[in-house]
């Protein structure tokens, strides 16, 4: 689906579904140099299934037009905007990575626009690493292979995805090739910069779950006990096996973790 | 910093998740058509796309979907769908995209079934072809018309061996916003990855040297995930809404690898070239020692190179290593690790003295295969090229004295000696 957001398009799947903002609605947001494709296990799921799904892409992503944003709580207030030009008056967040941040300061600037937030593989904040910012801004091949070798895990490395036929590293570097240039590095230093976390994650009124990766080199342990700590009363669980690429990697038990929680948190008709 | 798994490992492990309740290390083989449902939430999401899983054998199956994603993985592609045989994976990949009125841009110089294919078969269906001189991609260029959706060639030709200029096509093929296709069945993913030169899918006759020992037919599709469908509306089978699934826009929903879901869910469906779990599981123990074989399979066509070109009964040798041959300089930029065991020579004595050749000849098996570990002989003119017209076969660089070789892996001492008693045979019918 294709809309304006302040006179600049912007490109959200509704998992095949018609969006009407009467029913409860589901937004996903991807992480950094990504895009809508990251949510096709889950989204397509929750539209079959009496929600109204927007799968985004961020300024400068694939297909919606840029320039990228430039820092955490400007993709924030962009999201309230999309919210609000699609007539929606509150919306499940489902957010991995980057989009966490994001999913952390709209919780914490815009309380009554949320009804739930999912938080899939984030720490409470996320430093980037010298070598990639340099990389994503100067050899941007060089950046998408350090993201994509660090953020999968063993079934993105050795090709064992659930979707028959399916290769989802190389599936990860077409989408990040397919974004604005300067995309990936806006991104990384938008993370870079965010130091809102410990002020924004006690201001989280909906309910919130938090999905941890047990192998994920991209948002460690210590980045999401941190992120948990802040957090007011979150549901955590941990999926052992999987790297930072959960939607991926692990499509079917995430998305029965947030089935779960958004079924319970904002239900929707399903009949 | 960035770390990935290299050739061999993926051609051993990729795609295979170990058997958790029994700990097989080979794959194994789901010998089912169907599968057991755990609930009917998860048939339906399965139906609907909303998730991987297996529902009937003709789709997916495990043990098949173990040699999609392992070949996905060492081609470096988005995704990947096994069929039947190669033909039945390019009939998929180009009834894909094209239909009635659709145009192609095809190389002539390739394998006979490409050609009828493309000449007898697509013309029934609406969809026509230019056929253009693989040596000259300004021939490619001037065939592209307003109704062109593709553009397909073999890397390296059949049989008359030249190196397709990939670059310069693929550009042909960005600047029309018109995907490229090549047949890899020659090349395979260990001598050249055709999605790192800006192709866009490639499609393989599993049967040949990814399986290498020929006893499995299989072939696969697999989709680069590098062209941007969206970009036009020319493509709407990617594009616009697919009723059979609730009106799913596969581009919107699965981006890099909508062109391999388009397959999946519709010629798999509909039409049904299915793999068996069988072929599957050989053609993996195939795939395992594919660096192995090919690196053999190179060094014993550079010995035979040598071994034909100096001897006096043949009277000329055509592969792209050898300097003489147009595409040398071709082949070195992209097949830097060998250009493909297929050899074709002219036996001194023309047709009568080849007949004697191949005749003569107990080692090398007289068949019409390519990509076997065991070494072949054939005559085109007379079999592969049979049913294509005499322009064709002239444009497809076929003589009468050609004979095609596919190297095998056999002592090539012993594979120089069966020549010789070939060759002998030969002089003796040209001498009259």
């Amino acid at each position: 689906m294709l809309f304006e957001v302040s006179g600049k398009r912007v490109f959200a799947t509704t998992g095949g579904q018609p969006f009407d903002p009467e029913k409860p609605v589901v937004v996903f947001l991807h992480g950094a140099g990504g895009d809508h494709t990251v949510w096709n296990l889950q989204s397509r799921f929750f539209a079959f299934r009496g929600y109204s799904v927007l799968a985004l892409d961020l300024p400068g992503h694939t297909r919606s037009e840029g320039p990228p944003l430039g820092s955490i709580e400007a993709m924030a207030d962009w999201l309230n905007d999309v919210v609000a030009a699609l007539g929606v008056s509150a919306i499940s967040v489902v957010a991995h990575s980057q989009g966490c941040l994001v999913g952390l300061e709209f919780a914490s600037r815009h309380p009554d626009r949320l009804r739930s937030l999912s938080l899939i593989a984030s720490g409470l904040a996320t430093p980037v690493n010298e070598t990639l910012l340099g990389a994503a801004q100067d050899d941007p091949e060089a950046a998408i292979a350090m993201m994509t070798s660090w953020g999968f895990g063993a079934a993105g490395h050795y090709t064992r995805g659930p979707v028959p036929g399916s290769a989802m590293i190389a599936s990860g570097q077409r989408v990040m090739r397919g974004n604005a240039p300067e995309a990936l590095h806006a991104d990384l230093t938008a993370c870079n910069n965010y130091a809102n976390g410990p002020r924004a994650a006690p201001l989280v009124a909906a309910p919130v779950q938090v999905i941890v990766a047990g192998k994920d080199r991209m948002a460690p342990k210590k980045a999401t006990d941190a992120l948990i700590a802040h957090l007011p009363d979150p549901e955590v669980a941990v999926i052992a096996d999987s790297g930072h690429m959960v939607p991926q990697e692990a499509p079917n038990r995430c998305r029965k973790l947030l089935r779960d929680f958004i079924f319970t948190h904002n239900p929707a008709n399903q009949g | 910093m960035s770390r990935f798994l290299n050739f061999d490992t993926l051609s051993l492990h990729a795609g295979q998740v170990v058997d958790p309740e029994f700990g097989a290390r080979a794959a194994p083989i789901y010998q089912t058509t169907s599968y057991v449902f755990p609930d009917t939430d998860t048939a339906s999401s399965i139906f609907n796309l909303e998730r991987g899983g297996h529902a009937y054998t003709r789709i997916t199956n495990p043990t098949v979907g173990v040699l999609e994603q392992r070949i996905a993985a060492l081609e470096g592609g988005s995704a990947a769908v096994c069929t039947s045989s190669g033909m039945a994976a390019t009939f998929c990949a180009i009834t894909a995209i094209l239909g009635q009125g659709d145009h192609i841009v095809a190389s002539a110089q390739m394998y006979g079934g490409n050609i009828s294919l493309m000449q007898n078969t697509l013309p029934r269906f609406g969809i026509t072809t230019s056929f253009f001189d693989p040596t000259d991609p300004d021939a490619c260029r001037a065939a592209m018309q307003d109704n062109t959706k593709l553009i397909y060639g073999e890397l390296i030709g059949n049989p008359g061996l030249d190196v397709l200029d990939l670059e310069a096509i693929a550009k042909i093929g960005a600047d029309h916003h018109v995907p490229v296709m090549i047949d890899a069945t020659f090349n395979t993913p260990y001598l050249c990855r055709c999605f790192d030169y800006g192709a866009n899918m490639t499609v393989h006759s599993l049967t040949k040297w990814m399986g290498g020992h020929g006893v499995a037919i299989g072939g696969a599709v697999v989709d680069g995930g590098n062209f941007d469908w969206g970009a036009s509306d020319r493509y709407p089978t990617i594009t616009e809404p697919y009723a059979p699934f609730s009106g799913i826009n596969l581009w919107e929903e699965f981006g890099p690898s909508a062109f391999a879901t388009r397959i999946r869910a519709e010629a798999m469906r509909d039409i049904g070239p299915s793999m068996s779990p069988m072929n599957a599981f050989l053609l993996l123990q195939g795939i395992e020692t594919l660096s192995l074989r090919m690196d053999k399979h190179m060094s014993n066509t550079m010995e035979l190179l040598d071994y034909l070109s100096n001897h006096e009964q043949v009277s000329w040798v055509n592969h792209p290593s050898l300097p003489s041959h147009p595409s040398h300089q071709l082949a070195r930029k992209y097949l830097p690790r060998g250009a493909g065991s297929i050899v074709s020579f002219g036996v001194k004595g023309g047709r009568a003295a080849g007949k004697a050749f191949i005749e003569a000849c107990e080692l090398a098996s007289h068949l019409a295969n390519v990509g076997d570990a065991k070494t072949l002989i054939i005559h085109p003119a007379t079999t592969t090229h049979s049913r294509i017209d005499a322009d064709a076969l002239k444009a497809a660089g076929i003589t009468e004295d050609m004979i095609r070789l596919s190297v095998g892996l056999e002592d090539v001492a012993d594979i120089k000696a069966d020549f010789d008693n070939g060759l002998r045979a030969a002089k003796r019918v040209a001498e009259g």
